[in-house]
């Protein structure tokens, strides 16, 4: 097995050249069409008949990020549960339509059955997951800091200089993504960024922090932001 | 032919034991003559003693020409594996460094061979490809043991400087039955016995430097060590911009080292024990934050194989008895969850014995051979990745805590391999081998033979025309496949037909067109399990000139390559991701005096990719699967640059030194890799050929 791993080889390659790239566009960019986040409120169900919303996170080229209900959805998995979705408004099913899921799902009586789900954006297609049978929340931004203060409504941010940007995050359990179409993200995946607005970087635009828990939990806020 | 201060000896007079003709050494003690295996040469030149040597191969080593006061010394012959598939080339060391654009180096030497396939860089393996299949089917060899890598990481550099190897053989096919465990091809390198006049070499360039020390001790013994260490990654640090989120903890760095000791145990036994072995090592963080443990890669590849080799030879009989070990060594360290580590301890006794009889049963130049090997490792694996790609399959999402594949343990891998051939002429013109070997892989248990066969008819004085035929099995070693006790090897029956041309002596021009069929090919199951359940099949033409004249070398290749397979039962015909129709290397080099020019200029196809037509978002994971089109549906365009090298050598005090200067692609043609894309996959992005490559350094031997 020692003989030529090339696939271990191909990935630390491709990273590099991933990080090379220049004619594309980098994940924290804000300016990119494209669904962001998808939120379930609550995204886990506890007794039939609980109701969650689905609402996305949307970004566009040119434009401010949108928060807006999906245009289409579907139950993507399993479909033995595939009314349990209209619109945007996901339904928990009853008990004895999540033995059955579970049945098929090969789930042991009792456990969480995740529900995935197929939400449309214009051309942009995404899955979430909802889970049936047991309560859980969406996680909530603590402490967040921004060149080391409280962000307010509106962020006025010093051009050509690190800012520091922190959120309170375990980063080997929990997602962190912090996107700017204003600037020039570092870390955007870690708990603890910095953003560094050069002055050939566009001065204005908007900052995003999105925060996905292990349990399948999202939240996500927005603010404008200018360098000066 | 050398002298006894290893001087090469020119104008010396070679001709076959009762035959008229003869040729001349030339200014490098070299000769070219047409003889038969087992045949005698009479070696003659006024001043020295005759010598006389057995033709064993299509290379003979170093024959020594004492005075005449000395005779009652022996004379040294070395006999090395013969070179005689269709399609097969030797390259020694002295042409190797003589090639442009290959920097010296033995993986960019590789490239001028027909039948590679050629890349601006060589992403994502660590070996040689040759006729479209893929890495893992052919082997490199170095004393006729395997290597498990043939160049660093960083540099793509070989694993073993040029300087410390006497040659390079390169068998795109129908090879003989003492190799075994590849479907494709060989590579061999042979280590460079130390010359008995001691001697200390240095050399430095941009990307390493390297020691090597070469002399005789007593009458009967000569040593050769090499070492070698990365440069670039001195620089390295100093030339990455301070904006990258970059932390190298461990700078990308490489070791290698080489070391032969011959000695003469008596009259009839020879004794020769070699070593290579390589470190390479690097650790980042993919952020300034090196607490940022989220962000770590760690990689480190080691290996050293040692093995000792004695040679018997005593009037119509040889032998080759030879232990080798080797320990190498894989870490694999993505992030928090990802990694892998596999340590694969080895040990391999190989026994040879050639009989050789100049008739037999109404034959002429008989030669029968039969071998044994015995391959006995334990594999320690801790294993925790994703589910790994097989050939052609794409990238799939990039997910860090993705451990679909997770093993933690330890095994044997013994395996066993025996075989015999018998070769003799039925005629003047006509020589015949036949050959059978036998494989035996017990993790799997496996039974495998594998009969192969050679015709090779002489045209004429200086045309001959050779036909082969066999079957070939590479194992289920690669990658993962050990873990997997169900798959059988991987099969291939290959059928060449060659024509070989020497109007006059240094000019060689080769042919060859070939058919390769592949069955049991490994491949995914809708399951994700690995079944051999694919099929494939290469076609191609080869054809290779080479010039050696005076101040001259001219090296002429060209190869058309069509490989495809079909990955289970039903499935739609699809190229190899290795697939390159079209691969053309011309190289011109003039050496006199003090300076020595060359210049090469290569054309060959871009590679198939697998283009992606779109993706979809995993909110929960935070990222995007792709959607592709057909496997390899589509090709990146055709490449083509020009190399120019330039040496110039003069004596410093008791010191020879040479200067060089090796450009690569001179006119900065930057022409596209590969195709890589964003994260969610809505824009492409090519990542091109470096526009310009120079390399320069110095040697220095005293």
């Amino acid at each position: 097995m020692t003989r030529k791993l090339q696939a271990v080889r191909a990935a630390i390659l491709l990273a590099v050249l991933g990080a090379c790239a220049g004619d594309i566009d980098p994940q924290w960019q804000l300016d990119h069409d494209r669904i962001i986040a998808v939120r379930a409120t609550p995204p886990h169900l506890a007794a039939a008949g609980d109701t969650a919303q689905l609402d996305l996170l949307v970004g566009h080229k040119g434009a401010m990020t949108t928060e807006q209900p999906p245009d289409a959805t579907t139950v993507v998995s399993p479909m033995s549960l595939a009314g349990a979705v209209s619109g945007a408004t996901v339904t928990a099913p009853s008990d004895a339509q999540l033995a059955a899921a579970r049945t098929e799902l090969k789930l042991a009586d009792g456990a969480p059955v995740p529900l995935t789900i197929g939400v449309l954006s214009g051309e942009f297609a995404a899955v979430k997951t909802v889970w049936l049978g047991e309560p859980g929340d969406n996680p909530v931004l603590a402490e967040v800091m921004v060149g080391g203060v409280p962000p307010g409504t509106e962020l006025v941010v010093p051009a050509d200089l690190d800012v520091h940007l922190s959120v309170t995050a375990d980063d080997s359990t929990e997602i962190v993504n912090w996107l700017t179409s204003c600037g020039t993200m570092h870390d955007f995946d870690l708990h603890a960024a910095y953003l560094h607005v050069l002055p050939a970087d566009p001065q204005e635009g908007e900052l995003a922090l999105v925060l996905r828990d292990a349990t399948g939990g999202v939240t996500w806020q927005t603010w404008p932001i200018h360098a000066e | 032919m050398i002298d006894k201060l290893g001087r090469p000896v020119r104008d010396a007079r070679v001709g076959v034991e009762g035959g008229d003709k003869q040729v001349k050494t030339d200014r490098g003690g070299r000769f070219k003559l047409s003889a038969p295996k087992g045949a005698t040469l009479v070696i003659e030149h006024d001043g020295l003693e005759v010598g006389l040597a057995v033709v064993t191969g299509a290379i003979l080593d170093d024959i020594v020409l004492l005075d005449v006061d000395e005779t009652l010394e022996t004379i040294e012959i070395h006999g090395e594996a013969p070179v005689d598939a269709p399609g097969a080339a030797v390259i020694d060391r002295g042409e190797l460094q003589r090639v442009p654009g290959t920097g010296g180096d033995i993986v960019k030497a590789l490239t001028v061979m027909p039948g590679v396939v050629n890349l601006q860089i060589p992403l994502g393996y660590s070996g040689v490809v040759i006729r479209g299949s893929s890495p893992q089917d052919s082997k490199v060899l170095v004393d006729d043991f395997e290597i498990p890598v043939l160049f660093h990481n960083i540099g793509f550099r070989a694993v073993l400087p040029a300087e410390s190897i006497a040659t390079l053989e390169y068998i795109p096919g129908g090879f003989d039955v003492s190799y075994g465990r590849a479907s494709s091809g060989i590579v061999e390198l042979t280590t460079r016995p130390g010359d008995e006049k001691r001697s200390e070499q240095a050399e430095i360039s941009v990307i390493d430097g390297g020691l090597l020390v070469q002399g005789a001790f007593g009458k009967k013994s000569r040593y050769m060590f090499g070492l070698r260490r990365s440069t670039i990654d001195l620089v390295l640090p100093s030339i990455i911009p301070a904006s990258v989120d970059l932390s190298l903890t461990t700078v990308p760095s490489y070791y290698d080292e080489q070391f032969r000791i011959d000695t003469e145990l008596s009259d009839k036994w020879k004794l020769a024990i070699s070593s290579v072995g390589t470190i390479d090592t690097f650790e980042l963080y993919a952020t300034k934050d090196t607490d940022a443990a989220t962000k770590r890669f760690y990689n480190r590849t080691a290996f050293a194989r040692l093995t000792g080799a004695a040679k018997y030879h005593d009037g119509d009989w040889n032998a080759n008895v030879a232990l080798s070990a080797i320990l190498p060594q894989f870490i694999f360290e993505l992030g928090l969850f990802q990694r892998i580590e596999v340590t694969q301890p080895a040990v391999t006794p190989r026994v040879e014995v050639i009989d050789t009889r100049k008739t037999y049963a109404g034959l002429s130049n008989v030669e029968w051979k039969f071998g044994a090997e015995a391959q006995v490792g334990r594999e320690i694996v801790d294993l925790a990745l994703p589910r790994e790609r097989r050939e052609g399959e794409p990238m799939g999402a990039i997910d860090p805590k993705d451990v679909t594949q997770t093993f933690h343990g330890s095994f044997w891998l013994p395996d066993f391999a025996q075989w015999m051939s018998v070769a003799a002429n039925l005629d003047p013109k006509i020589r015949v081998t036949a050959g059978l070997r036998a494989d035996e892989t017990v993790h799997n248990e496996e039974y495998a033979l594998q009969p192969r066969g050679k015709l090779e008819y002489k045209i004429s004085s200086t045309l001959t025309a050779r036909l082969s035929s066999g079957a070939f099995r590479r194992p289920p070693e690669f990658q993962s496949e050990t873990l997997n006790k169900n798959l059988d090897s991987e099969r291939s029956t290959q059928n060449i037909a060659g024509l070989q041309y020497e109007p006059r002596e240094g000019t060689r021009i080769q042919a060859s067109t070939y058919y390769t069929d592949r069955s049991h090919l490994i491949t995914t199951q809708m399951d994700g399990t690995t079944a051999n359940t694919g099929r494939g099949r290469t076609v191609g033409a080869e054809l290779l000139a080479t010039y050696r004249g005076g101040p001259w070398f001219g090296w002429l290749s060209y190869s058309y390559s069509h490989s495809t397979r079909i990955d289970h039962p039903g499935d739609a015909e699809r190229l190899f991701t290795f697939d390159q129709p079209h691969s053309m290397n011309a190289a011109v080099s003039w050496k006199s005096g003090r300076w020595q020019l060359g210049g090469r200029f290569q054309l060959y196809s871009g590679l198939p990719y697998t283009p992606a037509k779109g993706a979809v978002f995993d909110n929960d994971r935070n990222l995007y699967i792709p959607i592709y089109a057909d496997p390899n549906s589509a090709r990146a365009p055709m490449h083509h640059q020009l190399d120019l090298r330039v040496d110039y050598s003069w004596k410093w005090g008791p010191t020879a030194l040479t200067a060089f200067v090796d450009v690569q692609n001179v006119y900065m043609n930057d022409s596209v890799v590969t195709y890589f894309y964003s994260y969610d996959y809505t824009q492409q992005a090519a990542f091109k050929s470096l526009p310009i490559i120079p390399s320069i350094g110095l040697r220095g031997i005293l």
